[in-house]
């Protein structure tokens, strides 16, 4: 059997497994999935009134309202929040256990990834279609199911992105002890680069060029764009080609660096 | 008078053996310094990027404003020091058994809960508040007089508390729940509406940050006492409101206490 069909097998096989245990906590995803979204709704609150009130912004208030309504859902599906355990799992040790099995360590946290973000959609549709529902009349709706499946497949994209990028600051772990500073140095910087607290669109001229290419848009904003905004079909390939070229360049990346890094490890307490 | 005095006696231990701890600490208060600044600068990016699209929203500068992120700031700022450490630990007080011990101790129990354990560091966010509502005052020519100040101070004081009777409030509900740690992030994401000014939100929502989730206190109202559109009206109601609310949450904590059947034994 080839090893990516063996691994998909456990892959499978453990997210079922992490499915049933973290159903346990049901209670906490929901109010997990309230916090989750009262950002992008006092976000929405805001800028609606700057519209309203005559500031000029470059983009109209469909365009703010179906950004900010889907921003909770995009962030949720393409999150990441295993750096600083994987980071514990390296220098504690708990690899050693793993490199005798006969599948990789990061299957494990694929699996946990997967389980998780199951179960928190049973939580966080509901909330998104009421805010959908009250803001219904504002709502840039595209036509045809085209833009959803472009939009489905770039949520899917930008999530193995976060998920790359989060394996490449917890291998650092092999030869850092801490990498704490880092985990969290990421999640502020992709917090304004991503576009999850203002849209990119709303970024000064000035730092357009750096703003529209840079790896962060291509987790949260590119996929949110997809529906809220007009993007030509021009734009959405080069997006799509950028987004597809991050993901192997540091897919690359993070191979090497991880296989570099496990042949430099020594176990503690081994 | 006398249960009072010896209750403020020992906060002031609690808050000497702090600042001794925090000396054994000293990278914990670097790093806490260095998060809350760009924190801060973070904040307040929506804020200037907004202001750079109009001069004015609902009457309110961008300078204004400003002073208004100051204060939250500073607000947030003693949360985090005197009360967050402590919310944060609810769960384990009562799913672990440790309330048992507290329960034993001299001490109002509900007054230990909430007030024992104090973050120094996040003093330092108050600091950098400071600065940033001089900087919004300065820019906004504003000069409030002696008794705006006062104004603005027992205001920014009734937010403190109604905001940590709200978060102690929900904290509480670990006598039901017994886990409690998500509630707090959705009250440290919902408090994120104090950065902006009431007048940005809608009319029904205003009434939510002003009475269910008393932001408003917090953070605009000791701002418009700066500008001096507020009377002494409203300090009477904010110190009314604060009065009920500490009222409520005695009484909630009551109820739960009747609810505790201990964890260990």
């Amino acid at each position: 059997m080839s090893t990516v069909a063996r691994n998909l097998r456990v892959v499978r096989r453990m997210t079922a497994a992490e499915i049933a245990q973290q159903s346990v906590y049901r209670g906490a995803w929901i109010i997990f999935m309230l916090a989750n979204i009262c950002m992008p709704i006092i976000s929405l609150l805001i800028w609606r009134t700057a519209l309203s009130n005559g500031a000029q912004l470059p983009v109209d208030e469909r365009y703010i309202t179906t950004y900010f309504v889907l921003l909770g859902f995009v962030t949720m599906a393409t999150s990441s929040w295993m750096a600083a355990f994987l980071a514990n799992d390296i220098r504690l040790g708990k690899l050693s256990s793993w490199m005798v099995r006969p599948a990789s360590l990061l299957v494990g946290f694929v699996a946990n990834n997967l389980s998780e973000k199951f179960l928190k959609l049973f939580a966080l549709v509901p909330m998104i279609g009421i805010v959908w529902w009250i803001f219904r009349d504002s709502m840039n709706i595209p036509a045809g199911p085209g833009r959803w499946a472009l939009f489905a497949v770039s949520i899917v994209l930008g999530a193995v992105l976060v998920f790359t990028i989060d394996i490449l600051i917890a291998a650092l772990a092999f030869w850092m002890d801490d990498v704490g500073a880092l985990v969290q140095a990421r999640v502020i910087i992709s917090s304004v680069l991503s576009g999850a607290v203002v849209p990119l669109a709303l970024m000064p001229t000035w730092s357009r060029g750096f703003v529209d290419h840079q790896p962060f848009r291509f987790t949260v904003s590119f996929p949110v764009e997809i529906v809220a905004g007009q993007l030509t079909g021009r734009e959405l390939l080069a997006g799509f080609g950028i987004q597809l070229g991050y993901v192997v360049v540091l897919g690359v990346i993070a191979r090497l660096v991880w296989s570099a890094g496990i042949r430099a490890y020594s176990a503690v307490g081994a | 008078m006398h249960k009072q005095w010896r209750h403020l006696r020992l906060w002031r231990r609690f808050f000497a053996q702090a600042v001794v701890r925090e000396t054994h600490y000293r990278a914990h208060f670097l790093t806490t310094l260095l998060v809350g600044l760009v924190q801060l600068g973070l904040g307040i990016v929506p804020t200037l990027l907004l202001f750079g699209f109009t001069s004015e929203v609902h009457g309110w500068s961008r300078a204004e404003v400003i002073a208004l992120v100051g204060v939250y700031q500073i607000v947030t700022g003693l949360m985090a020091t005197f009360v967050a450490p402590n919310m944060n630990r609810m769960t384990s007080y009562l799913t672990e058994g440790e309330l048992d011990v507290v329960l034993l101790r001299p001490v109002s129990s509900q007054f230990y809960l909430t007030l024992r354990w104090i973050n120094i560091a996040e003093l330092t966010n108050v600091a950098s508040g400071i600065v940033v509502l001089v900087i919004g005052l300065v820019q906004s020519d504003l000069r409030p007089g002696f008794g705006q100040v006062v104004q603005a101070v027992v205001l920014a004081g009734c937010g403190l508390v109604l905001l940590t009777a709200v978060w102690s409030a929900m904290s509480f509900l670990a006598f039901w729940l017994q886990s409690v740690g998500p509630i707090g992030v959705v009250y440290l994401s919902a408090v994120e509406a104090g950065r902006y000014p009431l007048v940005f939100f809608p009319v029904a929502v205003r009434a939510f940050l002003t009475f269910a989730f008393p932001v408003a206190f917090a953070t605009t109202y000791p701002v418009r006492a700066l500008a001096g559109d507020l009377g002494w009206g409203w300090v009477a109601l904010g110190a009314g409101l604060a009065v009920v609310a500490m009222t409520l949450v005695r009484l909630l904590w009551r109820r739960g206490l009747l609810t505790y059947a201990s964890a260990s034994s």
